[in-house]
This record gives structure tokens, sequence and C-alpha cells, in this order.
């Protein structure tokens, strides 16, 4: 069993690990920038070293620093959190070498999940569907189009060396093709000096529907169900919630299954996220994996009732996993809002600064992940995530009326928030009805 | 509030197991900046040219490595491996260290010679390993960069030296010191020979080694913060009692004080070095640019009066046009009319003056030598490069630069904007007028072609010293004069603020100057010159310097220099 855990993170994730070591009984170190000294991680922890100055290349970032931390604090493992170094294959490749047991999967697992095009074709071996496109490059429109036919239409036409929306067109129907792919590669060529082209299946309007999956070193894999981040905007997730509206008990079932086999096709040990697209008729494709503990997993442990983070530490531990498949029962809905230090009129701009007043809310149902207390300055320098609001209700409903109840207790004073933006979307009556798709927050004002 | 130890940390007894095998880092994993002193990934060091990724702090790099960084991969080839020392002074202990030093580095010695191709261009290459002795010159040393500079003679190859050491073997006494003079004769034949030396200074480079091979390099380049000197900085501060300041004795320094050409980043290395290889050809003979587009189509010469210039404007005007902000200065010129300029820095004497730039360049695939006297942009520009006044370490610096061109036989071209001579005391003290003069009297014996452009203001002696060629052309709306307008009034009628009405008399624009025979050709300005407007004036530069250097690089080297000697005689 882990002895004592260092924590190479920040921010209330950090704090998060701490308090399940608290209950474990395992001691903590954690490890903080110059611009985080009063941080609540740094006080709440056993132990606390610095590790370097306030832009993270050089604290949080910093491997070589982190690793001395652990070895002059006597730790004897590593929670990377999530963000940071925590998909850094190389840094968990260093944890191996020295020793330090890192709370996650292999070094080798992480750099293929890592690998766009490993981890499509691991995917699509184990069966595990992935969105249709092109294994070759295509240089004409002729062999485009019956490759495109293949696919199944709409068709998204992407160059080799695309980037920035230059060179992409999609195409709805077989008579647009060849236009389409023509622009595309014009356009290709001019930006990048290379026509070469892939074609892809387009998933048009998909929601972004996730599974928890947790397996352990013995080869026992097991999901926990879905969680919906599809309220999203450039590509950050605000909302998230378990289950999905759109997830039936049997698309559950056979999405779950394969989460699973994906998990055991990647060689997965620890706990992970698959991420899918789903379509409006129930298709799904695998997009990526995630080889962290997520954000949003509070929604996940409310549903099952279930505390990642220990479970985590557990199968680091060569502990074999504690429920099994038929254990694990949905119940009720969860829903997180992130509250961001940032202010959605001025395009969302970052605002740190000194927090001057400060209430949040509790009671039935409601809990709060975050590291913000009064008089606490908030540092430039890393993410504007505060806080995250996590309620639980019988119900959709309940837990929408809860949120919307707890949302309008919070008082952040002293620094721009997000938190009226949030209210909006609660307010929504798309959000509301449940139908909504990772388009959401480009489509609705609110 | 701030929490000073509140929280109750312990809410269950920690877990009490077997303490396990303390983790540690494997040995060779990581490594310490010796600058930083932060803890840094031995391949990561390895993969980045052996520069710290937190602080990029050079480590010093083992004599392989280097040809491994520099040369075409696979094309080393060793010489003279079998030469090891004879343990001259049959000093005690001596040959046992070597033979553990043989065995640890794998060198038979502190340097390592062959041949190498640089981006396919052969050269001889030398380099000096800390590892040995901090690679100081003992009698080994000293002869396998002899023979090395010899073979590289007979076989007509440029030699490029990465000098580290020391300075001299303390086992080897007096011998020991005899290598500076050994290696520094043989370098004097391959020099004489026309050859092509580059010496590349990296940390630490000091004693009998500075004071020999490694600052006798046509070109002598640094690595970022080598510490260069003669004698080490310690033994000076013993010496004079005194700190001595940050800096001190750092390439950044060497450069600063006209030491060093430039100061190259290690990634850079290999293209430079690549480059100049082929900016110098084989080295053999004269004019050896001459290889590149000898097909070309020479331009009809336009005749130049057709040119439609604006209304006629008075020469003060003239004046005010020459002097304008706007007006491009030299290194726009360069930047325009030549390609894959390298600038060469300092007088090897005494300082680097950022009034003038120089250095060698291509010019439509030929080498060619550049030197431009340069104003700077802007208020900041103009104090940065002394408002194109030049110092005698400026003048000292383009004569180098020309003798250098003389050696390799490649042109010279000189673009002239300065309101004078700097003039003030330093100036005064390090010779101004001897500069000048030395300038004036090499450059009038200069066995390549030279071409002058009055690009801005010629101002009197101080532009001279840059215009005895082979031709002098000016710039529409430049000007060249004995001395300011200003000066002019201020010395005839005592009265500066006559500048408008010396300007009238004094015969300085290009068209009263073309008259009297001053200068060959007037390039002709459509309007008021700026960077934006230049491309019509590049057109015509462009095509009127081929045609000079098609001409002149033709004529044979006597026939050069009669007629430059009655271009100034018979004035």
């Amino acid at each position: 069993m882990i002895r004592k855990l260092l924590i190479a993170n920040r921010g209330e994730i950090a704090v998060r690990i701490i308090r399940a070591c608290r209950e474990m009984g395992i001691e903590t170190v954690a490890v903080y920038s110059e611009a985080d000294r009063d941080s609540l991680h740094a006080h709440l922890a056993d132990e606390a070293i610095c590790i370097g100055p306030g832009p993270s290349a050089k604290s949080y970032l910093n491997m070589e620093s982190i690793m001395s931390a652990t070895l002059v604090s006597g730790a004897d493992a590593i929670h990377p959190g999530f963000g940071f170094l925590s998909e850094n294959a190389r840094f968990a490749a260093f944890c191996e070498q020295c020793g330090v047991t890192f709370v996650g999967p292999g070094s080798q697992v992480i750099q293929n999940l890592g690998n766009k095009q490993i981890a499509r074709n691991t995917m699509a071996a184990a069966g595990v569907p992935v969105i249709p496109g092109t294994d070759h490059p295509v240089m004409d429109a002729e062999t485009g189009e019956r490759e495109a036919a293949r696919i199944g239409y709409p068709v998204i036409i992407k160059a080799a060396l695309g980037g920035g929306g230059k060179g992409m067109r999609t195409a709805y129907q077989p008579e647009e093709f060849a236009l389409a792919f023509q622009t595309a590669q014009k356009e290709a060529e001019n930006a990048f000096g290379d026509g070469t082209m892939y074609i892809e299946h387009y998933v048009e309007n998909p929601r972004h529907i996730e599974f928890q999956i947790l397996a352990d070193a013995e080869g026992n894999v097991i999901h926990l169900g879905e969680r919906d981040c599809s309220i999203q905007r450039n590509h950050q997730k605000m909302i998230e919630e378990a289950p999905s509206a759109a997830v039936s008990p049997a698309l559950r079932e056979k999405m779950g299954c394969a989460a699973v086999k994906a998990a055991k096709a990647a060689h997965y040990v620890n706990a992970g996220t698959i991420e899918f697209l789903l379509e409006n008729d129930e298709k799904f494709y695998f997009m990526e994996m995630n080889t962290r503990i997520q954000v949003e997993h509070p929604v996940t442990e409310w549903v099952t009732g279930m505390d990642l983070v220990k479970e985590q530490i557990r199968i680091a531990s060569g502990l074999p996993l504690s429920v099994k498949q038929e254990d694990v029962h949905i119940q009720g809905h969860a829903i997180e809002c992130r509250i961001n230090a940032e202010n959605p009129r001025k395009n969302f701009r970052p605002s740190p600064g000194t927090i001057t007043e400060l209430h949040l809310p509790g009671g039935q149902g409601i809990r709060v992940d975050t590291d913000i207390y009064a008089g606490y300055t908030i540092p430039p320098y890393y993410d504007s995530m505060v806080a995250k609001l996590i309620v639980h209700g019988e119900t959709r409903e309940e837990a929408i009326a809860k949120m919307q109840s707890a949302l309008g207790e919070v008082i952040i004073q002293g620094i721009d928030t997000n938190v009226d933006y949030q209210y909006g979307i609660l307010n929504d009556p798309d959000y509301q009805s449940g139908k909504f798709n990772i388009e959401f927050l480009n489509t609705h004002v609110i | 509030m701030k929490f000073q130890n509140m929280f109750k940390k312990r809410v269950t007894e920690p877990v009490k197991s077997a303490e396990p095998d303390r983790p540690e880092v494997p040995d060779g994993l990581l490594k310490k900046c010796n600058a930083c002193k932060s803890a840094v990934f031995v391949e990561d060091v390895k993969q980045n040219y052996y520069i710290c990724p937190h602080c990029r702090n050079y480590f010093r790099v083992h004599a392989r490595r280097r040809v491994e960084m520099i040369a075409d991969p696979g094309s080393f080839e060793e010489w003279d491996k079998d030469v090891v020392t004879g343990n001259p002074l049959k000093f005690r202990g001596y040959e046992e260290k070597v033979a553990a030093l043989q065995e640890k580095t794998g060198l038979s010695e502190a340097i390592l010679t062959g041949r190498v191709t640089i981006c396919g261009l052969p050269a001889v290459m030398g380099v000096c390993d800390g590892r040995f002795l901090m690679a100081s010159m003992g009698e080994a040393v000293g002869e396998k960069i002899a023979r090395a500079v010899e073979r590289a003679t007979k076989e007509k190859l440029p030699v490029i030296l990465f000098a580290c050491s020391g300075g001299a073997r303390m086992q080897e006494g007096m011998v020991s010191l005899m290598q500076m003079a050994k290696t520094s004769a043989a370098l004097k034949r391959h020099s004489d020979a026309g050859l092509l030396y580059i010496s590349v200074l990296t940390d630490p480079t000091t004693g009998g080694v500075t004071a020999s091979f490694a600052m006798l390099g046509d070109i002598i380049l640094a690595e970022p913060r080598a510490l260069i000197g003669f004698a080490g900085p310690r033994v000076i501060e013993q010496t004079i009692r005194q700190k001595l300041p940050k800096g001190f004795q750092r390439s950044e320094f060497l450069l600063e004080h006209g030491f060093i050409d430039a100061i190259v980043e290690r990634e850079q290395q290999r293209d430079l070095l690549g480059l100049l290889l082929k900016m110098h050809g084989t080295g053999e003979g004269k004019c050896a640019w001459k290889t590149a587009e000898t097909e070309r189509e020479i331009p009809e010469k336009e005749a130049m009066s057709d040119e439609p210039s604006e209304e006629k404007i008075t020469p003060w005007e003239h004046v005010e046009l020459a002097r304008d902000k706007d007006r491009p200065t030299g290194s726009f010129y360069i930047e325009k009319l030549f390609t894959d300029f390298v600038e060469m820095h300092g007088d090897r004497c005494y300082g680097d003056d950022s009034a003038v730039i120089g250095g060698i360049a291509l010019f439509h695939g030929r080498t060619v030598t550049v030197i431009a006297q340069e104003k700077g942009r802007g208020t900041k520009g103009n104090i940065a490069h002394n408002f194109g006044m030049v110092s005698p370490e400026g003048y000292r610096k383009s004569l180098r630069l020309m003798k250098e061109a003389e050696k390799f036989g490649r042109p010279v071209i000189c673009l002239v904007d300065t309101p004078g001579a700097f003039c003030g005391l330093e100036a005064e003290e390090r010779g101004q007028g001897e500069a000048i003069a030395r300038n004036l009297y090499e450059l009038s014996g200069l066995k390549v072609p030279v071409l002058s452009i009055v690009i801005g203001e010629g101002g009197s002696g101080g532009a001279l010293a840059l215009a005895v060629a082979d031709e002098v052309w000016m710039m529409e709306h430049s000007i060249y004069s004995i001395l300011s307008p200003e000066g002019f009034a201020s010395i005839l009628w005592k009265d500066s603020k006559k500048a408008k009405e010396a300007a009238g008399v004094m015969k300085l624009t290009a068209e009263d100057l073309k008259n009297m025979g001053i200068v060959e050709q007037v390039i002709p300005e459509r309007e008021k010159l700026t960077e934006e407007n230049f491309d019509s004036v590049q057109e015509i530069l462009d095509r009127e310097i081929r045609s000079f250097l098609d001409v002149y690089c033709e004529m044979p080297e006597e026939e050069l220099l009669e007629k430059r000697y009655f271009r100034f005689r018979n004035m």
C-alpha cells in the first residue's frame, strides 16, 4: 500500500486528493510554486515543498524538480491529478525508472493512447467503433468520391497538413463531393503547399458522451456509466452530468461494453475515461481516451456512490477493484457546474485577483470542491477554474432545481466569475429539456 | 485569512507498513546544470546540442560528439591517431596519467583531427577535448594540429579548429611552449596558400592556445558565454588584487572588444560553417567566386540620362533628402541587394564599431565582401550606430575585411553614408587620422575590384576611407562633399547658419560630381526614397552591380590597379 503520496498538482484537485489520503491514513506531500504559498493545498497537506517560480513550466511541469521533492520527502508515490504532467508519458516513465509509484496507467499506455493514430488503430482492431475514414491519403476527387460512398455521408474532407480550418470542407451529398474536394485541395495547396487529403465521416452535431472506467492490474475492467459533457465552449467543458438524457439503458450497456473493450485493448490499468461522439441515431464513435482522473469525476461518484480517487490509489497500490460490474448501479442524477474566475461579458477574459467576500452553498445533495477561501488571491498563472459545484437529485429535474438554487447562493466578491452565465444555461428551455449537443453554446444566447 | 497550522491534519493514524526500497534516481538519468543548479535529463541535454533545457547554459562537448554535431554523418576520417606524447621532460607520473585518460576517453590525445565534409563540402577539422588534461597543448596536440594543417595546405582544404583548452601543458615544459609557434607557423603557410581557416572558440579557451592557433582564424567564431582569454581570471585577480567585472573575458566581451567575428549558437553552427565553406569555394587562386552563373545574360545598359527625374531641386534640398530620416540606410541596402549576409565584427585590436556593418554575402550566387556605413533608424537606432559617424575601429574593421576579400579574391562593395568620421576624444586617442589614411593607402592597391556607392551622406575623409574604388557611384539624392555645408560655412564665412548658401556653391550633388568626373554614375531615384519604394532603385542597382562585376572581375590585376591608380592620379 502507498505510504506517502506526493500530489504533483494544485488547486481543488490537489485538495481533493489530500482529503482522500487523510481518510485512508496516507501521508501527503504537497508541492507548490512560489505563487502558491498561500494556496489551500499547501496548507492542508502534511508537508509542503516549494518546487519553483510561478509559471507552470518552472514548477508544476518541472519533472526534475517534482522528482527531487518526492525523493527528499520520502514519498513513494505521485498522484498527478489532471492537467500538468498527468498525461505525460515521459513523466510516468521517469517515475517508473526511479521506483516511484505513478497513480495512473503505465508510461507505455499513456504514450500509445496519446498518439491519435495508434489509439485509433488499437480501438478499430478491438472492434470499438471509430469514425469511418480513409486509411490512405487521397489525391484526386474520383478516388475520394468512391471512398466517401464507402464511408457514408456527410463527409468531411481534411488536408493532411491542415490546421485552422484551412483546406477543410464538408459534403452532405455525393453531388457536392467533387466541388468540395477540389476547393479544399486547392486551398490546402495554397496554404501548405501540399494537396494530400483525408476523408472522414462527418459527425454532425454530436453529443460528447464519455465513459468512466476502472481497471486493476489483474485485468478486471468495469465501467461506471457515462457523463454527458456536451455543454462546452471552445472545447472547454462547462457543465457535466450523469447519466445523460440521451443514453437509454440499452445504449448504456452497449457503449459501456465498448468502453470496457477499449480499456482492455489498451491494456489499461487505473481510472480512465473513454470519450465518444454520439450521433442522433445512437451511432457512437471512439474519440480518445483520457488517461487520468477527470475534472468532472464527482458526478460519477455521486450516481455510483464510489470514491474514484480512493479507487485510483488502491489500484496503484496493487489492490484489486473493490466492486464488480454487477454491483455498479446508477442512482439519481448529478450535475456539475465549473465555476471559473473569468468574465463572460468580456469574452471570458480570465479574472485573477483577491477574493474579498465568499459564501458557498451547502445542504442536502450539494457538494462544493474548491480551494478558494475568503482573502485568497488567485494567481494569474494557472487555469481559471476555482470551484466545482456538484448537485445530486432523484431525477434530472430535481437536480436542475437544486443547481439553480445552489448557484443562486454563490457569492464570490473581488473577482469576476461565470456564475450568472451558468445560471443562464440552467434556465434555458433546451437545456432543461435535455435536447442539446456540443453546438449548444454556439447556437444559444445565454 | 492566513492558515498558520490551523488545520488538524491527522484524522487517522498513518499507514504503518514495512518501509520498502526507497525510490531513487538511477545513475546517468539526470545531471546537474552548473549554471542554474537544476537537475536536467541527460537525454534532453544530448538531444538539445548539450544545452541546458532550463537556462541554455552550454555543457562542454566531447570531441567525438562535436564531430557528430558538425560533420555530415559518417564523413569523419580520423588522422594521426597514433601521435602521442613522448613525455619530453620525463615527468614523473605523467605517462600513467595520460594512459588512464586514453583509457577513459578513447582518445589518444587532447585533440581529434581528421577530414570531414560539412553540408557536402570537404574540410579538415580539429576538436579539442577538455576531459584530456583540460585539452592543454603538449607536443602531441601541437603535432596533430601542425600535421592536419600541413595536409590541408597540401590538399588545398579549409581548416576548422574547435578550440577548448587550459593552455600549455605544464608536464611538457618548454616543449609545450614551442607548440604555440609550431601551430602558428603551420597556419601561416596555410593562409599564404590562400586557404580558409575558421576558428571556433568554446568554453574555456585560454593561455597558450588563445595566444596561438585559436586567435589566428580568418574567421573567428565563439560559442555564447565561453571564457576566452590569455591569462585566467583567477590569475589576473590575484595579480592586480581587484575583482573583475561580470562578463569579463566572456565571448560577448570579446565581441565588444573586436576580437571575434560572431557568436554562434550551437543549433546554427553546422549551417553557418557549411555556408562559409560554400562562400569560400575551393579557396584556390584569385576570383574563386567566379564559379556561379557564368552563362548569365548581361542586361542592356540603359542610358541613365533618359530616366525621368523629378523637377530640378536645389542643392540644399539634396542635402535634406540625403539626411532624411526615412531614407534607407546601409543595412537595408544589404538586406535588399544581397543574400546570406554573414556579418563579421571587430577590428581585432580594440573594438567593434557599430557605425560600420561588414561581412560576406552572396550576390546572385557569387561571394562578395560588403561594407556599409550605418546610421541606424530612429533615435534609438541612431544612437546605437553613432549616427553613422565611424570610429577608428570601424575603419580598421573595414580594412580587415577588405584584406580578407583580397586574400580570397572576392570583390568589395562599399556603401557610403556618414556625416563624417567620428569627431571625439577617443577617436583621436586611437588614431582617427591614421585609420583613415591607412584605408586610402591599402585600398589603392587592393588586388580585387572595389565598388563604392554613396547612398546618403558622403561626409569628407570619413566617406573617402571607403571610396578609393574602381568606380564610385552616387544615388541621385545623395551628397558627397569636403565637409558638411554647415562646417564649410563656418570655416569660410564664420557662420554655420549659411549652410544653405554653402550647399549651393560646394558642388556636392551627384549631378555636379558626375559632371566633374569625381563619380562614374548616378543612380536615379524617381521620388523621395524610402524603404517602401526601394524596389525602383533596387532593380537598377542590381543590374548595374552585375555589370560592374562582370567587367572588373574579368580585368587582369595589373590593369585593375593601374586604372584605379590613375582614377585618382588624374584628379
